[in-house]
């Protein structure tokens, strides 16, 4: 376990946040307070899972990372830059619960999207977005629509939009939380060896302790009101796990440690909204 | 797919012949002289003269406009109802282009939308009868052509319901596609052509429908007081000759509603077209 967060930001790190905190509504009578006081960093390659009950602030955070929320005090650096440069630059993908296609674009078009916006020229696009399809195993799928697959080939989909244009990092919002259990399993498994074959670091919003734990090598515990980090946990399952991993011992000890850290966490702050499952 | 289209034709040819079968039952047994309903005089009157017989109407189609003449009158309201479609085209499209281009400008600044949103719907309660005469007016000073006036207020007309159901639907993209567009840093523009212009398209659509059959209406009723020559002014000379023609006045009507249908399936090619790939409404 490793309590203390920063550990001597490099500028090659993935994502350095700097004494972020958030308050919605400041000064009115509405005034929440997110987050308070966050710092975590994230190394390359890394697979970062946000943990906590609902109002922990986890997707606040994530939104922070994204560029799409300005923090009220503190720094986010991505890939060595400013947050909102690292947005316009398009440095990372991001996919959220509801898959998000566009349904009048069919499978290849969406994925293309990003591509599309940096101003790729039609040849190049093509090659990318079937590239792209192959990682995630949906070649014969380029030209049906969104509505025509399952949730979970439309999460798929999702990721390879998510990393078409290559981002380093990755920024996922549960996004596997509307899928069925035995999906969700089979999806997570897919995950991991997607973001192994395309190098890239993952920040992944959960409320799932096994999922967290299976697919991270670090958890980071959060409590809420404000939202805080409690704890982080070392998940040292290697980096070939696969379905048999949810059976071994270092599985369940690190699912134990989560639980029994979110539990200090509730103790802190009386919150509910976490699956055991 | 030919199925249901051949089961609708089918509806829609028996909806007809009850229209057809209701009326002329109305005529046999319905009061010669009108009647009254809770002291008001409100039944019309049964005689040949007000409700001729369907197949007379019927009849009429072949017969000249006016007698010695050899074209039958068909051929004639055809024509009349040909000049007020394109007028009612070029208007819906006028309309549909101003009415989109102020809903996106509402959607962009809320000021514009809270400032000029009452006069569009104020707009619509001035009576067109009392505009067309003033508007015709204003044309003779700019020199274009009277049919280009009766357009404008087809135009005038049609621009309300496309912009209000396109404002309505500007505003309806969902939060995690707009945040998604963020991710990407996309400019306003971008987003409005890729995201929000077509998730707004199912709302579009219904206002160009009803956009369509007003600008019709628009423009039948601006060539009444304009005295342009389509078939609403071919209605109203036909229906000055009611007392001794009664049923000439209805191949103005037949032609009157085939020339709405016609704008109305215009604009359902168009939704086919655009909506093809579309999930099926309820679905998804």
């Amino acid at each position: 376990m490793n309590n203390s967060a920063v550990v001597n930001p490099v500028p090659s790190d993935a994502v350095v946040v700097d004494g972020v905190s958030m308050v919605f509504n400041e000064g009115q009578q509405n005034q929440v307070e997110a987050l308070g006081s966050i710092d975590l960093v994230i190394r390359p390659g890394d697979f970062v899972s946000l943990i906590g009950p609902s109002g922990c602030g986890k997707s606040t955070l994530l939104r922070l990372i994204a560029n799409l929320l300005d923090p009220t005090a503190g720094s986010v650096l991505v890939n060595g830059k400013s947050a909102s440069q690292a947005r316009v630059e398009q440095d990372y993908g991001m996919a959220f619960q509801q898959s998000g296609l566009f349904e009048w674009r069919n499978v290849q078009k969406n994925i293309e999207l990003p591509l599309e916006l940096k101003g790729w020229s039609k040849a190049r696009r093509r090659e990318r977005s079937a590239e792209m399809l192959e990682l995630v195993k949906l070649s014969d799928f380029a030209a049906h629509m969104p509505w025509q697959l399952s949730g979970g080939m439309q999460q798929r989909v999702a990721i390879a939009r998510a990393l078409a244009a290559h981002p380093p990092l990755l920024l996922m919002d549960e996004p596997f939380g509307a899928l069925d259990e035995m999906t969700r399993e089979h999806m997570q498994a897919e995950l991991l060896r997607i973001c192994a074959a395309a190098e890239t670091t993952v920040v992944f919003v959960t409320h799932s302790i096994p999922e967290a734990v299976y697919l991270s090598n670090r958890v980071v515990v959060m409590s809420p009101r404000p939202g805080r980090i409690t704890e982080i946990i070392d998940v040292d399952l290697g980096d070939d796990r696969d379905e048999d991993s949810r059976e071994d011992d270092e599985f369940y000890a690190r699912i134990t440690d989560v639980r029994e850290a979110l539990r200090g966490a509730d103790r802190v702050a009386g919150a509910r909204g976490i699956e055991d499952r | 797919m030919i199925r249901r289209g051949l089961r609708r034709a089918a509806l829609f040819i028996v909806a007809l012949a009850l229209v057809a079968v209701t009326w002329e039952l109305y005529v046999a047994f319905g009061p010669e002289d009108g009647g009254e309903v809770l002291g008001m005089r409100i039944l019309p009157r049964a005689s040949e003269r007000a409700m001729p017989h369907t197949w007379e109407m019927g009849q009429r189609l072949f017969d000249p406009e006016v007698r010695g003449q050899d074209r039958p009158i068909w051929l004639a309201v055809t024509g009349y109802a040909w000049y007020t479609f394109r007028m009612a085209l070029v208007g819906f499209l006028l309309g549909c282009t101003f009415g989109i281009a102020l809903a996106v400008l509402m959607s962009r600044f809320r000021v514009v939308e809270r400032g000029l949103l009452p006069y569009v719907v104020a707009s619509q309660t001035v009576p067109l009868i009392a505009l067309a005469p003033q508007v015709a007016a204003l044309g003779g000073n700019w020199d274009l052509p009277k049919w280009t006036w009766v357009a404008a207020l087809g135009a005038f007309l049609a621009f309300f319901p496309v912009s209000v159901a396109t404002l309505k639907g500007l505003s309806s993209t969902s939060a995690a596609s707009l945040e998604l567009m963020d991710s990407y840093a996309a400019s306003w523009w971008t987003t409005l052509t890729k995201l929000r212009f077509p998730a707004a398209m199912p709302y579009i659509i219904p206002g160009m429908k009803l956009g369509a059959t007003a600008a019709v209406i628009g423009v039948i009723v601006s060539e009444v007081s304009t005295g342009v020559r389509g078939v609403g002014f071919a209605s109203l000379t036909y229906a000055q000759k009611a007392t001794s023609d009664p049923a000439q006045v209805y191949t103005a009507v037949f032609g009157a509603a085939l020339l709405g249908l016609a704008m109305f399936g215009l604009v359902v090619g168009f939704e086919l077209l655009v909506m093809r790939n579309r999930p099926a409404e309820g679905s998804s």
